[in-house]
């Protein structure tokens, strides 16, 4: 993996790709379709044209260059992206300049979709969902923020409410119908 | 003018009420009787809207039924729904338009009849003998004020013209992008918040990259913290350059962004708050209502030159 990523991580060198430092091995077949499964375009319509790295402001900041994932999804690469960071801010701004029409932000969701599949949970994730299916709510409530609510003369926040936990039954049987609990190892225990 | 049959149901999210209440404060004020006397209510059932950020990034089926519950509860009251975060407004809004489709809105229902709730849209009308449907409104706040109030209502309720202060307006990406949601304004030239804060009587300045991306969203600021506050700090010094006395955003997660990422700052930051707050303050709030102390960056400095001294 580790010539793979000199490779791709700085910008495609094709002298490289010519010394054969990715063989087939590496290469997960049908990943273009996997990711239309999920929901993204397909990627072999991608011009290479480096639009998308160009607006993109975390590709301005790090080593993470929409063109080059988008290339990794064209040959498959599959285990080298899905170990990237999880860092898209799903901002759009790839998809408003993209001449191909490809959305590469609904690619990298797709990705995310492939790589929780795969067991690349962030730990932020499970957080979130736990707290949705705990609370109703994706943060976790918070006392000091309660007490000046009640300063401020406002009503306690709804999903507080006892009468809640009625909506939060609802919610546990959606994402139990879903599964959702499952792919993400929701730690509270959803009772159905 | 406003059309009276237009009724909503307040939907604050999960940021606003449990981190910045005083946002939650400024538009209950600002639509209240004291303001718009808009007729809105709040809902006891609303959940989650969920945040896209997650569910719309692993699961999009979860995603879509979750968002299609809530969307009930507005269709069974007939009423829109009055988002105030971006994060709310595109999740909501996207889910609409997934349910246009018969075969998603089948498959959702298929799920959502073992709650006892179905998502049909709102009826509007029938055609012989059949009813015809339309989706969810799903608004934003700074869209329902300037397009159902308008500048000049606005203008009217200022009763403290906000004169010498300077604003640096901050859109957020989910308000712009992508650009078949944002039929309410060019995504490219938006003008919205601009033209609220000028109606307050404030100065809205121009500054480098003013649409750019605040950093926090799609779990980027969750994962990788440094490199969401790296983009947020960028973006802030081009609007000290500009001589700013406040940020004003439309979106909470936005506005949490930059109140948490200026914390690593060594001078003072340059506050931030949402756009209902400062047109309280230009309606006649006391600001102590505001919940600034929950703020991180002090709005002191602010305060002080709003008051001219
Ligand atoms: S902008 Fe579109 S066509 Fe160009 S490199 Fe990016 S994804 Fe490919
Ligand atoms: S949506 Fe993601 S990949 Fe596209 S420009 Fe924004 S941060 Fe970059």
């Amino acid at each position: 993996m580790k010539e793979v990523e000199k490779v791709f991580i700085g910008g495609l060198k094709e002298e490289l790709m010519e010394d054969k430092v990715i063989d087939e091995s590496q290469l997960a077949p049908g990943f273009a379709e996997e990711i239309k499964k999920y929901g993204g375009k397909d990627v072999m319509t991608c011009l290479q044209c480096g639009n998308c790295t160009g607006v993109c402001p975390i590709s301005l900041k790090i080593d993470y260059k929409t063109r080059n994932i988008i290339k990794c999804c064209q040959f498959g690469l599959k285990k080298y992206i899905l170990s990237t960071r999880w860092v898209c801010a799903t901002c759009y701004r790839c998809y408003e300049h993209c001449p191909a029409d490809l959305n590469p932000a609904e690619i990298m969701i797709a990705l995310r979709h492939i790589a929780v599949r795969e067991g690349i949970i962030p730990p932020f994730v499970k957080t979130a969902a736990t707290n949705l299916v705990k609370y109703g709510q994706s943060v976790r409530p918070d006392e000091e923020i309660d007490k000046i609510r009640r300063e401020l003369g406002l009503k306690p926040v709804h999903t507080h409410d006892p009468s809640f936990k009625s909506v939060i039954r609802e919610i546990q049987v959606l994402v139990h119908a879903s599964k959702y609990d499952k792919l993400i190892g929701i730690q509270e225990e959803v009772k159905v | 003018m406003i059309n009276p049959s237009n009724s909503y149901l307040y939907f604050f999210g999960c940021v606003i009420p449990n981190r910045y209440p005083g946002i939650e404060y400024a538009v209950r004020w600002v639509t209240g009787k004291d303001g718009f006397n808009l007729d809105v209510k709040d809902s006891q059932e609303f959940s989650c809207c969920p945040v896209p950020g997650i569910f719309y990034s692993t699961d999009k089926d979860t995603w879509l039924l979750l968002a299609s519950r809530n969307l009930v509860l507005a269709q069974d009251e007939r009423r829109q729904i009055l988002t105030v975060c971006n994060g709310c407004l595109a999740s909501l809004l996207k889910a609409t338009e997934y349910l246009q489709e018969p075969k998603s809105m089948g498959k959702v229902n298929r799920v959502l009849a073992q709650i006892g709730k179905k998502y049909t849209g709102v009826p509007v009308r029938t055609e012989g003998k059949r009813r015809v449907f339309e989706p969810v409104k799903v608004r934003h706040y700074v869209e329902l004020m300037v397009k159902d109030f308008g500048l000049d209502a606005i203008k009217e309720k200022t009763m403290h013209p906000l004169k010498n202060i300077r604003v640096a307006v901050h859109y957020g990406c989910h308000y712009l992008r992508p650009t078949e949601h944002a039929t309410f304004e060019d995504p490219n030239d938006p003008v919205m918040i601009d033209n609220i804060v000028k109606a307050c009587g404030a100065t809205s300045v121009d500054y480098e990259d003013r649409l750019d991306c605040c950093g926090a969203g799609g779990g980027v600021r969750s994962h990788v913290v440094d490199l969401a506050n790296a983009l947020t700090l960028d973006k802030c010094a081009k609007i000290s350059t500009a001589g700013a006395d406040c940020i004003v955003t439309g979106c909470p997660f936005c506005l949490l962004q930059f109140d948490n990422a200026q914390k690593s700052l060594s001078k003072d930051g340059i506050p931030v708050m949402h756009v209902a707050q400062l047109q309280a303050l230009a309606m006649g709030i006391d600001p102590i209502s505001l919940g600034f102390d929950t703020h991180h960056v002090s709005a002191h400095s602010f305060l002080r030159k709003l008051k001219g001294y």
